[in-house]
């Protein structure tokens, strides 16, 4: 269960406050696909880096199971980090001069796995996202959608509750959007509680979405 | 006031910490007022980013401070070639009223910072950051105390006078001294190195029992008896001369800057056994603190001891 209670946010940019979030209050519940809906600058990756505790609220509180994470001190907000959440970010975030294979135990090393895990997971990842015959090549010579799938399975290595992906579809086509939704469907049956912010019409109408929150200069209309 | 080079050094870095010192000063105080880690308010994050900041000022202090520290030893050297009469750091803290008060407080606030430090890495291991407000409060203490020695190092090299003429350390460190340290020689030399080793003898057996108070306490004892005896017993087997008593003689590169080592363990040993009083309070490794004291301590005692013993067998006699 994550609930964000009363939650603002307010930036603070030469003297001028802006405000990004205006005492939010929703709830999700476990297994659930969420999409934010909003324009740009409506507050969505706001919620997202709230939630990831990237960026801590200005009042107000964000509760995941029984942790406050708002109120998590840096060292804990990154184990929180590494237990439950997953990231996909709009332009991949991969590292471009490192190959699939790397790129997606990335996260793995502050945990000190055994190597027999970490090869167990990323065969469980590669056929799961039908790259396994990339798993060599560096991700600056992979296609668009083709990173976007190594940008998820990444953030499905450490094998966390929730996944956040911020305007996962903005620079694909049609095809690979559509395919971006599969890999969601797969995720989804892993019983991951998935929570998008996006402003792609693909997602407003679609039977994998359990919830839409529509968002508007920061406030849940 | 004397402002060679590293006067000005010194003065300049003071000036930066008496300002990062005062900005960390207003925040504790608010810090401590107004902590409540249970509100969700605009207030106390604003709060708990500002913990962040002063922890990290505390931080860029302590590690400037240890070097500094060093540098300031280094610097009262430096000046005992321009004071008439003195001939090494004692000369040169003994010129002015506030050179032992100012080195007594130089190394208690290294000791307090030290601590602190210990509390804020055991504060963070808390999801609650419970001793957040016991943190600061301290602070508070070491920062005015840091402030305080601030204006005493000021104080100091200002009442520093060049035309008037030092007293040399084997006058400071004799019997004839006429300052308070003359007491210590009033005493049989050989109280100070029964006291040393008793003392080590309790620390090693309270080492061996964990009685953590016990240990800690016998510390204070130890750094004591330790500075005294190496005053009035084991320094002149360092320096092989019977009169010659001075405790910074041995920095000097004469004595291929031996005294730096000594001084290192024993600081080392001794900062790590006091705090293991805080160790308790926080819940922390008692075993390193344990470890890690004990060890640097045997090295000052195995370091000391070989002075004197190495003499007996060369010559056959003590001093």
């Amino acid at each position: 269960m994550i609930e964000f209670k009363n939650i603002t946010k307010i930036y603070t940019e030469n003297q001028h406050k802006i405000l990004a979030l205006d005492c939010i209050n929703f709830s999700i519940k476990k297994g659930q696909t969420i999409v934010l809906k909003g324009a740009s600058g409506s507050g969505k990756s706001t919620i997202l880096s709230i939630l990831a505790n990237m960026t801590r609220p200005t009042s107000g509180e964000v509760v995941v199971g029984d942790t406050r994470v708002s109120k998590l001190s840096d060292d804990f907000s990154s184990q929180y980090r590494l237990d439950n959440i997953g990231f996909v970010f709009q332009k991949y975030n991969l590292i471009s001069s490192l190959t699939v294979t790397e790129n997606i135990v990335l996260p793995l090393i502050p945990t000190n796995p055994s190597e027999d895990y970490v090869a167990s997971r990323l065969d469980y990842l590669l056929k799961l996202f039908d790259i396994l015959d990339k798993k060599d090549i560096m991700v600056r010579k992979l296609s668009g959608g083709e990173q976007q799938r190594v940008a998820i399975a990444r953030a499905l290595v450490n094998n966390p509750d929730i996944i956040l992906a911020d305007e996962p579809t903005a620079n694909l086509d049609d095809k690979l959007s559509n395919e971006f939704i599969q890999n969601l469907c797969e995720l989804k049956k892993l019983n991951k509680t998935i929570i998008i912010a996006t402003h792609d019409p693909l997602f407003f109408n679609n039977s994998i979405v359990d919830k839409i929150i529509e968002i508007k200069n920061g406030k849940i209309i | 006031m004397l402002l060679i080079p590293n006067v000005q050094i010194i003065l300049f870095i003071d000036f930066i910490f008496f300002i990062l010192l005062f900005i960390s000063l207003t925040i504790s105080t608010n810090l401590v007022l107004k902590w409540n880690f249970a509100s969700n308010s605009q207030v106390q994050y604003g709060l708990e980013k500002q913990s962040y900041l002063v922890s990290t000022i505390v931080k860029y202090i302590f590690f400037m401070k240890l070097p500094l520290f060093l540098f300031f030893i280094y610097s009262l050297d430096s000046l005992s070639d321009l004071i008439v009469g003195a001939m090494c750091s004692a000369g040169v803290i003994d010129s002015s009223s506030y050179g032992i008060p100012l080195l007594i407080l130089k190394l208690v606030n290294l000791y307090f910072f030290g601590f602190w430090l210990i509390i804020h890495y055991g504060d963070l291991k808390f999801k609650d950051l419970r001793l957040t407000r016991f943190k600061f409060s301290f602070l508070i203490v070491a920062s005015i105390s840091i402030i305080f020695e601030i204006i005493l190092e000021f104080l100091m090299f200002e009442s520093i006078d060049l035309a008037k003429i030092a007293v040399c350390c084997g006058s400071l460190f004799s019997n004839a001294s006429v300052s308070y340290l003359g007491i210590l020689f009033e005493i049989d030399t050989w109280n100070y190195l029964y006291i040393f080793y008793l003392s080590f003898i309790l620390l090693f057996v309270s080492f061996l029992k964990r009685h953590d108070y016990m240990y800690s306490f016998l510390n204070i004892i130890f750094i004591t008896s330790s500075i005294l005896s190496l005053i009035m017993f084991f320094s002149p087997y360092i320096y092989e001369l019977p009169t010659h008593h001075c405790p910074f003689c041995i920095l000097q590169k004469e004595y291929f800057y031996i005294g730096y080592f000594l001084y290192i363990s024993l600081f080392l040993g001794t900062f790590f056994g006091i705090a293991l009083i805080i160790s308790n309070m926080i819940g922390g490794q008692k075993r390193f603190y344990y470890n890690f004291s004990f060890f640097f301590i045997c090295l000052y005692v195995a370091f000391v001891t070989y002075f004197p013993v190495s003499y007996y067998l060369r010559n056959g006699v003590l001093l």
